[in-house]
């Protein structure tokens, strides 16, 4: 009769309690709990330091792009919209037969989108352990079903996301490679038909190498003018009478002859092959430098080939959604627990202030 | 305390009149605190914030000229503004409320003044000091362009009242149990040396590897600069709070600190 008697208690401790008792005995409707757990994988990024390479394992390892990816959408309007088809979730929250205390709009007001977000948010639940880099999804719904529905149509959402995002990557990757080998084949075609098209024209087929074998003619015909005129001496100094002297000074007529013309093939004049080399080493280098980038951008398209077959970051699940055969929450006792703890907690903090306060008298 | 009621008066007060009596002793207490504590001369009780103040604006400029330490790219004018209040508005609180009964003993005498009053007053003082450096660091920072302009006011009130609660349990608690236990006073400088790294001023939780996030989020203290935080630096950084669990905190140590208030004002003798 004490208790009742002090209306601080009562106000603090046994309304709250009774309220309590109230709530979790009859009108809190069981709350089924669908967990499930993925990571979210991705092949191994060379790392650079010596400490990376020391501390990574080789293979795959978490990434740190699309778990968060993945996270955000969860708990994304996206991801409601998208799970909302039909109106499923409105119509799962607001059933009837949950109890007007945990409903979706259950007063009538508040039946926006933003509305529906706010709420649903607070039944999706995601959870990440950086040390084991698993992800922990969590959904709460009203009958076992449907928190299991969710919770597996949340989880192939983002394994559809995460493929988009890869996807997405794969065909920049693959595109940009495409191209960039489409270029430079274009760029050694043009090249090289420029290089033919000099060679018909000038009818020189390599210039330098002509060159060398023509420099060898001039040096031979040299040779042999060199050994005409020695012979020419000869005769002349010991028989000025030889028939063969006119003979030898029209063979070193001819040859003078040949060698000036041979000579100004290799240089000078018009026609002459150190006036084609120039044009020719222009064309050559070109064709080279063609040559080269189509050998790089094939190596890279086929990198980047090989890249897009291994380098897919994926959802993997660790545990499927499952379908709860007991309602988890709410924790009934424990709430009750709490609201009379708290209560006790209040009601000591109230009456020690107000004993203060009273302490001052007239 | 009026002389026109000689005579002690058995009916019993009723607690709106008591209220007002504590409220009028509360005050007179404060009016009281500052001239004793702060004098006459210079700028007087104007000491009560620029105190704080300049306390903060040299923790404010040390960091900005060794920025590279921090090497972030934060705001560190906010970082040490919402770090260096929030040290100011519990570091100090406890320090005043340690011994805060001796030099009062005499006022005893006079029914209507309690411990609680004493402490409330000091604390009361204390923390409208901090406040008041920290309002004015904010509103001069955020006028000069230093400082980006809070977006919810009403988070970072909240956050920092919490903070002040925190720094009001945990005095009231320390100085009522000092005067029962000498050793307390001795005790509490040291660990609150230990426990000032540790209060959430000089980092930010997330920059903490997870493993030590876990331990130091139990401190109170720092969801409290954490929540402020937020604030300040809006998407900046992942701010990690959880204010029920402040609030519990918070709930036990009043509910503590109040307990000893009590108890010793049993005990005190006036001289």
């Amino acid at each position: 009769m004490r208790i009742a008697a002090n209306p601080l208690f009562v106000l603090l401790v046994i309304v709250p309690t009774v309220l309590a008792i109230l709530y979790y005995g009859l009108f809190a409707s069981d709350v089924y709990v669908s967990q499930s757990q993925f990571v979210v994988r991705s092949p191994d990024k060379p790392s650079t330091t010596g400490l990376g390479v020391l501390l990574k394992s080789v293979g795959f390892s978490s990434s740190g792009d699309e778990i968060f990816v993945a996270q955000k959408f969860v708990q994304s309007r996206d991801a409601l919209k998208a799970l909302n088809e039909g109106n499923y979730i409105r119509q799962t929250y607001t059933s009837p037969s949950i109890s007007v205390f945990d409903r979706f709009n259950a007063l009538g007001f508040g039946n926006t989108f933003e509305d529906l977000y706010n709420y649903f948010r607070k039944r999706v639940g995601v959870e990440h352990d950086t040390t084991s880099a698993i992800t922990t999804l969590s959904v709460r719904a009203y009958t076992a079903q449907d928190a299991q529905k969710i919770n597996r149509r949340l989880l192939e959402m983002s394994e559809a996301l995460v493929n988009r995002l890869n996807n997405r990557g794969q065909a920049d990757l693959l595109g940009n490679a495409q191209r960039e080998a489409n270029d430079a084949e274009a760029a050694a075609r043009s090249a090289s038909r420029a290089l033919g098209a000099f060679r018909q024209r000038s009818g020189i087929v390599d210039p330098e190498r002509q060159a060398s074998v023509q420099l060898q003619l001039v040096s031979k015909l040299q040779d042999e003018l060199i050994g005409a005129r020695l012979q020419l001496q000869q005769l002349e100094s010991i028989a000025p009478e030889n028939p063969q002297i006119p003979q030898l000074r029209t063979r070193i007529a001819g040859l003078t002859r040949s060698i000036d013309l041979e000579g100004s093939r290799v240089a000078g004049g018009q026609g002459s092959l150190s006036a084609a080399a120039v044009q020719y080493q222009r064309l050559s280098l070109d064709r080279e430098y063609a040559d080269k980038r189509l050998t790089a951008a094939l190596a890279a398209l086929q990198q980047a080939r090989n890249d897009s077959r291994q380098q897919q970051a994926y959802v993997e699940r660790i545990v499927e959604p499952n379908l709860p055969d007991e309602a988890e929450e709410p924790r009934r006792w424990r709430g009750i627990l709490s609201v009379v703890i708290l209560g006790l907690v209040a009601y000591g903090i109230m009456s020690m202030l107000l004993a203060g306060v009273r302490e001052h008298r007239d | 305390m009026t002389p026109a009621d000689p005579v002690p008066a058995p009916q019993p007060t009723s607690l709106a009149r008591s209220w007002a009596i504590q409220r009028r002793v509360i005050w007179a207490l404060v009016l009281r605190e500052i001239p004793s504590r702060y004098g006459r001369h210079n700028i007087g009780f104007l000491w009560l914030f620029v105190e704080p103040m300049i306390f903060t604006l040299a923790v404010t400029a040390l960091w900005t000229a060794t920025r590279s330490v921090h090497g972030s790219s934060l705001p560190i004018v906010a970082f040490a503004i919402t770090g260096y209040s929030s040290v100011l508005l519990w570091r100090n609180m406890p320090n005043r409320a340690i011994g805060a009964l001796a030099p009062n003993l005499s006022l005893f005498y006079h029914r209507n003044v309690r411990p609680i009053d004493i402490y409330l007053s000091r604390l009361l003082l204390e923390a409208a000091g901090a406040t008041t450096s920290f309002v004015f660091l904010v509103v001069f920072f955020c006028s000069i362009g230093w400082l980006e302009p809070p977006e919810y006011i009403l988070q970072i009130v909240f956050g920092w009242i919490m903070l002040a609660c925190f720094g009001f349990d945990l005095s009231a608690f320390f100085g009522a149990l000092s005067e029962r236990f000498e050793l307390v006073a001795k005790l509490l400088q040291p660990t609150a040396y230990i426990l000032c790294p540790l209060s959430g001023a000089a980092f930010l939780v997330d920059a903490l590897p997870t493993e030590g996030q876990k331990y130091v989020l139990l401190l109170p203290k720092v969801l409290g600069v954490e929540y402020i935080r937020e604030e300040f630096f809006g998407s900046q950084i992942v701010a990690h709070y959880d204010m029920g669990y402040m609030a519990l905190c918070n709930l036990a140590l009043t509910l503590l600190g109040l307990a000893e208030v009590a108890k010793t004002s049993r005990e005190v003798i006036p001289e």
